[in-house]
C-alpha cells in the first residue's frame, strides 16, 4: 500500500484532538476511543498540524534521531500515518 | 486488585423520543419527563465523571434533542473534561441548533438510520423520518465534527446491505457502524421478525469485508455481529462494571442498558450518591464484577478474561438466571435455548411466514 504523498500535509481528522485527562498524561481523543502515545508515535502526531508536509515531518525526525536509520524512520512515519488515516484519526 | 476507572459514561438524558423503533435499547419501563435530572444535576455528574477518569461521554436517549438544554449539557460536559458524542435520530434538529451544539463543543455526531429504503425505514421507526435524516446528513458535513452513520440490521434489511453501504457512502461520514440487533427489551419482543437467517449473516460478513477493502481510508466500517450466531459470547460492555457506566434519565446508575431487568438488583442514584461511590462501592456495580460470581464452564475457561462470561442480562432473559453463562456461548449448558430460537428462523421456520407489516410489530411508546 502506498504511503502518504511527501507533499501532503497531515492533520488531525475532524473530531480528533489532544486532551488532558485530569492533568494526567496527554492523550489523543477521537470518537470511539483515545490513544496514549509515547516515543516516536507522539513525535509524529504532534507534528500533524496541517502546516508541515509529510517530508518535513520525516526530516525533522531524522534530524532528531541522528543515530537512527533514516530509511527506517521514513518507513515508520509512513506506516504510522497510513494506519491512523485508516482509523480516521489523521487526514492528509 | 483495585477497581479500574470507568472510561465512558452513557447518559440517557431522556427517554422521550419521536421515533418508536422496534429494537429500541431503552427498557420496557421508561422514565417519564417529570423525573428527569435537571441541567444542573447533569452538569454536576459530568464534572464528577471527569474527576473519576471518564474520557468519553455518549449523550443518548430516547432522543437527546428532546432536551431543550442540550447545548448547556454539552458546555458542561466539555468543562468537565469529557469528549462529547451525540447519538441521535436527528429529528427536530435545525441548522441553527446544530451550529449551537457544535459551538458548545460537540465533537462527534452519530446519526442513526433504520434502512436505505424509505418505506422499510419508516416502518421500523414507526413514523416517517427517513427523508429528514437524509437532508440532515448534508448539513452535518458542513461542520468540523466527526460524523458516524449508524444502521441497525436484521432479517428485514440484511438482504440489501450493499444498498445500505452505498447510501452511507453518498452521505459521506467518517465512519459507518453496521450493528446487528441485540435481543433485549423491545427487540426481544420483536425477535421473531428481526432474527436473521444464518445465510443472511454469512452473506453480510462477505459484503462488509468487500466494502471495507474498497473504502479503506475513506470510510471506516465497524460491524457488530449478531451474537446468537457466534461461538462465544460478546464481552458485554467490556465486562460488568469494568469500563462503562450508564445513567438513565432519572439518574439511576446501571452497568448497562438492560440491567434493570435483572431481579433483586438495587441501582443507586446520582441524586443520593457520588458517581465515584456508585462505581467503586455500590452493590449493583460489584454484583458481577471480576470472576467470583462465575459458574462453570466460565470459571475455568481461558476466555473468561476476554468475554467475562458474556452478557448477564441475556443470561437472565433467556435462562431465568443472571449468573448463568451467557447462553449464546456454545459451551454453555443452556445453549439449547439459542439453538431453539435459531431453528425457528430457517426458510421453513414458522417466523419466516409472518408478514412484516406494521401491524405485527411491538412499537416502543413515548413515555411522555
Amino acid at each position: 500500500m502506498p504511503g502518504p504523498d511527501k507533499n501532503s500535509k497531515p492533520r488531525l481528522a475532524r473530531g480528533c484532538r489532544w486532551g488532558e485527562a485530569n492533568g494526567a498524561e496527554r492523550m489523543l481523543m477521537f470518537p470511539e476511543g483515545a490513544l496514549r502515545l509515547q516515543g516516536t508515535g507522539r513525535e509524529i502526531l504532534e507534528r500533524c498540524d496541517g502546516q508541515r508536509s509529510t517530508q518535513q515531518i520525516v526530516e525533522e525526525l531524522q534530524a532528531q534521531y541522528k543515530s537512527g536509520d533514516s530509511g527506517r524512520i521514513l518507513q515508520e512515519v509512513h506506516d504510522f500515518l497510513e494506519n491512523l488515516q485508516q482509523k480516521r484519526v489523521v487526514d492528509y | 486488585m483495585p477497581t479500574p476507572n470507568p472510561l465512558a459514561l452513557i447518559a440517557e438524558i431522556t427517554h422521550r423520543c419521536p421515533l418508536h423503533c422496534v429494537y429500541c435499547s431503552n427498557p420496557l419501563e421508561m422514565q417519564k419527563a417529570a423525573g428527569e435530572l435537571s441541567t444542573e444535576e447533569w452538569v454536576r455528574v459530568f464534572r464528577e465523571a471527569g474527576q473519576l477518569g471518564v474520557l468519553h461521554l455518549h449523550l443518548t436517549g430516547g432522543e437527546p434533542l428532546a432536551r431543550p438544554d442540550l447545548t448547556e449539557l454539552i458546555t458542561g460536559a466539555r468543562a468537565g473534561g469529557l469528549y462529547v458524542n451525540l447519538i441521535t435520530s436527528g429529528i427536530g434538529l435545525s441548522e441553527t441548533r446544530l451550529g449551537a451544539l457544535v459551538d458548545a463543543g460537540l465533537e462527534h455526531f452519530q446519526l442513526s438510520f433504520q434502512d436505505s429504503r424509505e418505506a422499510g425505514a419508516n416502518e421500523i421507526a414507526g413514523t416517517p423520518s427517513h427523508a429528514r435524516k437524509l437532508q440532515l446528513a448534508g448539513l452535518i458535513r458542513q461542520f468540523k465534527i466527526a460524523f458516524t452513520v449508524n444502521v441497525v440490521v436484521h432479517r428485514q434489511n440484511l438482504d440489501h446491505l450493499g444498498e445500505i453501504i452505498a447510501m452511507a457512502e453518498e452521505l459521506g461520514p467518517d465512519r459507518l457502524e453496521i450493528a446487528n440487533v441485540q435481543y433485549y427489551g423491545w427487540a426481544l419482543r420483536n425477535r421473531d421478525l428481526l432474527l436473521p437467517t444464518r445465510e443472511q449473516v454469512e452473506q453480510s460478513q462477505r459484503t462488509v469485508a468487500a466494502a471495507e477493502e474498497r473504502l479503506r481510508g475513506r470510510m471506516r466500517i465497524d460491524y457488530v455481529a449478531p451474537d446468537y450466531y457466534a461461538r462465544y459470547p460478546k464481552a458485554c460492555m467490556g465486562g460488568w462494571g469494568r469500563r462503562l457506566l450508564l445513567l438513565d434519565p432519572a439518574g439511576q446508575a446501571l452497568p448497562c442498558h438492560a440491567a434493570g431487568v435483572i431481579p433483586g438488583m438495587q441501582f443507586d442514584n446520582v441524586r443520593q450518591h457520588s458517581l465515584d461511590w456508585i462505581w467503586r462501592e455500590s452493590a449493583a456495580f460489584q454484583r458481577f464484577r471480576g470472576e467470583d460470581w462465575m459458574p462453570e464452564p466460565c470459571r475455568s475457561c481461558e476466555r473468561r478474561t476476554e468475554d467475562f462470561g458474556g452478557c448477564r442480562c441475556q443470561a437472565f432473559l433467556l435462562t431465568g438466571n443472571a449468573a448463568a453463562t451467557d447462553p449464546v456461548c456454545t459451551l454453555a449448558p443452556t445453549h439449547g435455548v439459542v439453538e431453539q430460537a435459531l431453528s425457528q428462523v430457517g426458510p421453513d421456520g414458522p417466523s419466516m411466514a409472518v408478514p412484516a407489516s406494521a401491524a405485527s410489530w411491538v412499537y416502543r411508546p413515548n413515555p411522555g
